[in-house]
């Protein structure tokens, strides 16, 4: 139990000022009040921030599932030998996808989408896929020849050798992948809050539009520790696959 | 040659076939507020161009069902035909569809005029790896794209488009923006590579150093940049509040400053990273030879470190260019002057030709970095091989 919490004690740090921030803003009020003298509220109160959080999650949640399930899958297909055909162009696009600036993709998928949740999970995911989608590539095409001949040699089915041998030979590389992804689509799911999805990005949009600095930085602090917070607990799960095959 | 069939150029062919048939090309709108009324191939444009793109699309899935080098080349030559097409059935669009007397009138672009783009762009990818000379020939295709249309808006034929009346009446405030993002971002890079490779040389010295800086450049990175921008804020308003010589310098809590400051911070790790890989990355024994000539010190660093690293540092500036022109959009919300501006005004007032006319300049420019810089990394590399 020790050796766990001691191995997790990074992400653990990092969530526990988090919840704090959450539930405890308001004790901070008289801080608050050093930066705003002027303004009536110095605590923002229009929605809670827990409820802001889990929504945030939630839209993350949602678009990077989906962007990995895609991802892989796609990345799957185009490795085989009746895929293969796809390969070039595949990889060229997620290759040239990755120069859109997120903040562009999110405002394109207004048009098709309107406002709201939706529009910013499919921009989300749309943007997330890429990260994933090259690092599988870049994963699988890493197996050498000569281990998928050993596979297949001791007569695992391709099913099995994609699984048991290419997926697990790729996953810190997908796993690299998919962090990015997550990275990129906790900072773009706050600026979703600009397209209407309610995020913990409305506390820094509200502030910025009110003048009011207070909300500003209460939501910038909690978007800032979320992210460290997820950041880290990745770097664990990868240190411990690291561990895991010896890399 | 292979004649088994092209499974990629067919699929987009019929894929794009369909769209066409099914979607709008264009859509007219009275003026900025009324909904627009959407037109299809054949009512847009009239039978003629509608079995003009039609034919092409077949015959390019007809080409691709046995594909042969002479026929690679013809397909590419269809995929830039249908792509050029496109600005002039647009002028022909409006010719048929708005006319003199409607000054506020204008057209936009709907799902198969897009997805015809989108696939075009595709085509063109795939093709031009399968061409002699496939690379020069898109170069080709895109210059002709770009010059007719260029050509069009320069008659007035495209005026009504959506997004050049959005542009006609803000044009001085697009070149402001263009000045201001370019300057942003041309600020992050120099400021960044200054620090950068002068981190990447302390930290090559001192062996030490190199852990605790890259975590702390990685903590960047890790910071979304709406959080970066609002902790800013409020250290920055506290610190030009007290300093006259601040405010002489409009460094306030918001605009160019704390953009400028928090576009450094996120570029500094690939301009760190890759310095230190690529100088690392130089054998020791090149570098031993270099001295063996009897080279010096210095003489050994700008004559052969840096030249074979080189490539990498420049791949380093390429993808802190990008981020920035990116990271700058965003900034516009804490009022750094940029293309952003035009995006987040046009969402606020829900004007999605006003969000265009901010978003795609914003992709053109980092596409135009991407090039800009992936062609100097490349010309870099072949001056180590000479």
């Amino acid at each position: 139990m020790i050796a766990i919490i001691k191995y997790w004690r990074g992400p653990l740090f990092w969530l526990a000022l988090l919840l704090l921030a959450v539930f405890c803003m308001g004790q901070f009020e008289f801080l608050f009040r050093q930066l705003t003298p002027d303004a009536a509220e110095v605590i923002y109160h229009r929605e809670s921030f827990a409820q802001l959080l889990l929504n945030h999650l939630l839209v993350v949640a949602v678009a990077a599932c989906l962007a990995i399930i895609i991802g892989v899958l796609a990345g799957v297909v185009v490795t085989r030998s009746w895929g293969r055909d796809f390969l070039p162009l595949v990889s060229q696009v997620a290759s040239i996808g990755q120069t859109f600036p997120p903040v562009a993709v999110l405002a394109l998928s207004v048009p098709l989408l309107g406002f709201g949740d939706l529009p910013t999970i499919f921009a989300l995911m749309l943007y997330g896929l890429l990260p994933v989608l090259r690092n599988t590539l870049a994963g699988l095409q890493g197996v050498a020849g000569s281990t998928l001949e050993a596979a297949r040699g001791i007569g695992m089915s391709p099913l099995q050798v994609l699984l048991q041998v290419e997926l697990a030979l790729a996953s810190p590389v997908i796993l690299a992948g998919i962090r990015t992804s997550v990275t990129i689509t906790i900072a773009t799911a706050a600026i979703g809050s600009t397209i209407g999805a309610s995020t913990l990005g409305n506390p820094v949009i509200a502030g910025l539009v009110n003048g009011n600095t207070a909300y500003v930085l209460q939501g910038a602090v909690l978007i800032g520790l979320l992210a460290v917070c997820v950041d880290s607990t990745f770097e664990r799960i990868q240190h411990g696959l690291a561990l895991r095959y010896g890399g | 040659m292979t004649s088994e069939p092209n499974r990629v150029v067919l699929t987009l062919a019929l894929l794009a076939l369909l769209i066409v048939c099914l979607g709008d090309f264009a859509s007219v709108q009275a003026n900025r507020i009324v909904p627009g009324q959407g037109l299809g191939l054949l009512a847009g444009l009239g039978w003629p161009w509608m079995t003009g793109i039609v034919v092409g699309l077949l015959g390019l899935a007809g080409l691709a069902l046995r594909p042969t080098g002479r026929r690679y080349g013809l397909m590419l030559g269809l995929s830039g035909a249908l792509l050029i097409q496109l600005p002039v059935a647009l002028a022909w669009f409006i010719q048929q569809h708005i006319s003199a007397e409607q000054p506020y009138a204008r057209v936009g672009l709907a799902a198969s005029c897009w997805s015809l783009l989108f696939i075009g762009a595709l085509l063109l990818v795939e093709l031009q790896q399968r061409v002699v000379a496939g690379r020069h020939w898109v170069k080709l295709i895109l210059v002709l794209l770009f010059g007719v249309s260029w050509l069009l808006i320069g008659t007035g034929a495209l005026a009504p488009l959506a997004l050049l009346r959005e542009y006609s009446s803000r044009s001085s405030t697009f070149w402001q923006l263009l000045y201001g993002h370019l300057s942003l971002v041309g600020g992050a890079l120099l400021a960044s590579l200054l620090i950068g490779l002068l981190v990447a040389w302390l930290i090559l010295r001192v062996q030490p150093l190199q852990r605790p800086v890259f975590a702390l450049l990685n903590f960047f990175q890790t910071i979304p940049s709406l959080a970066l921008f609002g902790l800013l804020i409020a250290p920055l308003s506290y610190l030009s509040a007290h300093s006259p010589l601040l405010q002489q310098l409009n460094v306030r809590g918001i605009g160019w400053a704390p953009a400028l400051l928090a576009l450094i911070a996120y570029s500094l790790l690939p301009v760190v990273r890759n310095t230190c890989v690529a100088l690392q990355g130089v054998a020791a024994d090149v570098i031993e030879s270099a001295r063996g000539m009897g080279m010096s010190g210095w003489q050994v660093f700008t004559q052969v470190q840096l030249p074979l690293a080189l490539p990498v540092i420049i791949e380093g500036v390429r993808i802190t260019t990008i981020q920035a022109i990116g990271l700058t959009a965003v900034a516009a919300l804490i009022g750094a002057s940029g293309f952003g501006s035009f995006i987040f005004q046009g969402l606020g007032q829900g004007a999605m030709d006003l969000v265009l006319l901010g978003a795609l300049p914003t992709i053109v420019l980092a596409l135009l970095a991407d090039a800009l810089f992936s062609s100097l990394a490349s010309w870099a590399r072949a001056g180590v091989q000479r």
